[in-house]
């Protein structure tokens, strides 16, 4: 699976590039695609969790625009903390699935990941949040 | 557009004004890696306005190629410091 | 009469199209300055990234979508861009507030 997804991304690159969908551009960009090196060894990653965690990043985008509005209005009021969110997958994840985590949180303004602590059993987040005091 | 083209220019200023005025290392690689956004950026419109492919593809090319290098010094950076 | 309707929908919609197309490249321009102005202030170096993340993913996605409308010879140049812009900037601001962390770490 992760496999198929590296190959996948590399012919979506090639095609945007090239921009040319004749079959003689198609084969080129497969063969190159199929004869760069792929990783050696790779952890299992089923469908459904490399499905669900896409979608769970494809849906962070709107939410980080309704998050920067917010940000921008409130500028004075913020202040910054440091916690641990536990990862979904424990253990030994593939690592395209812990890429689209970092990716989830940090793309949202107010979360920047630090770094996976812990064998990678949760990650360490770097949140703003706003102060509560007047009103 | 041209109007466009201005402000984006004028938002290019702000990070090569911090780069100027810092000196703490974080910050000037944070305000060149907004640079190097930026003037993709600007390429990218440019690009669009003068219906010219080529300069489109240089415009990506900087906006790949330039993100991973900063990523490379700040990798770089800790090593040093570390 | 719904013939002649029917004939204006392509004018109507690409009227439409670049209405859509300024405003979402006004907004993204907006993006950058609020963005980029607290990188002039004092704040902490890891709000600022959160900043940076705003200015520079959020707003040149904007734009980048403005340009899209705009049906021009280079969408598949625009998509790539925007793809590879929303990842490499993303895993970018991660990058650096990583690296910078075990320097600040008390």
């Amino acid at each position: 699976m992760s496999r198929l997804i590296v190959i996948a991304l590399r012919m979506l690159i090639w095609l945007l590039l090239s921009a040319d969908p004749e079959l003689l551009n198609v084969a080129i960009g497969l063969a190159v695609s199929l004869a760069l090196p792929l990783p050696r060894r790779v952890r299992a990653l089923s469908p459904g969790q490399f499905w669900r965690a896409l979608g769970d990043s494809v849906t962070a985008l709107p939410q980080a625009y309704s998050q920067a509005a917010r940000l921008l209005l409130h500028r004075r009021l913020e202040e910054s903390v440091v916690h641990d969110e536990p990862a979904r997958v424990g253990g030994r994840a593939s690592s395209v699935l812990v890429f689209l985590d970092v990716f989830r949180i940090t793309l949202t303004p107010f979360t920047i990941a630090l770094g996976l602590e812990g064998g990678g059993r949760r990650y360490r987040v770097h949140e703003l949040v706003f102060e509560e005091k007047e009103r | 557009m041209t109007l466009l083209v201005f402000g984006m220019v004028l938002a290019l200023l702000l990070p090569i004004l911090v780069v100027c005025r810092r000196t703490d290392v974080w910050h000037r690689l944070a305000a060149f890696a907004s640079v190097s956004t930026k003037v993709a950026m600007v390429m990218l419109v440019v690009s669009v306005v003068r219906d010219d492919w080529m300069v489109g593809l240089v415009g990506v090319i900087v906006l790949s190629v330039g993100n991973g290098a900063v990523m490379l010094l700040a990798n770089l950076l800790q090593g040093v410091e570390g | 009469m719904s013939g002649e309707l029917l004939a204006d929908a392509p004018g109507v919609l690409a009227a439409l199209a670049q209405g859509a197309s300024a405003v979402l490249l006004g907004l993204g321009l907006l993006f950058w300055f609020a963005g980029s102005w607290p990188l002039l202030g004092r704040a902490s170096y890891l709000t600022k990234l959160h900043y940076l993340g705003i200015s520079d993913t959020l707003g040149s996605a904007l734009m980048l979508l403005g340009l899209l409308l705009r049906f021009q010879r280079e969408w598949p140049l625009l998509v790539l861009a925007l793809l590879s812009l929303v990842v490499w900037n993303t895993i970018f601001g991660y990058v650096l507030a990583a690296c910078s962390q075990p320097r600040r770490r008390p």
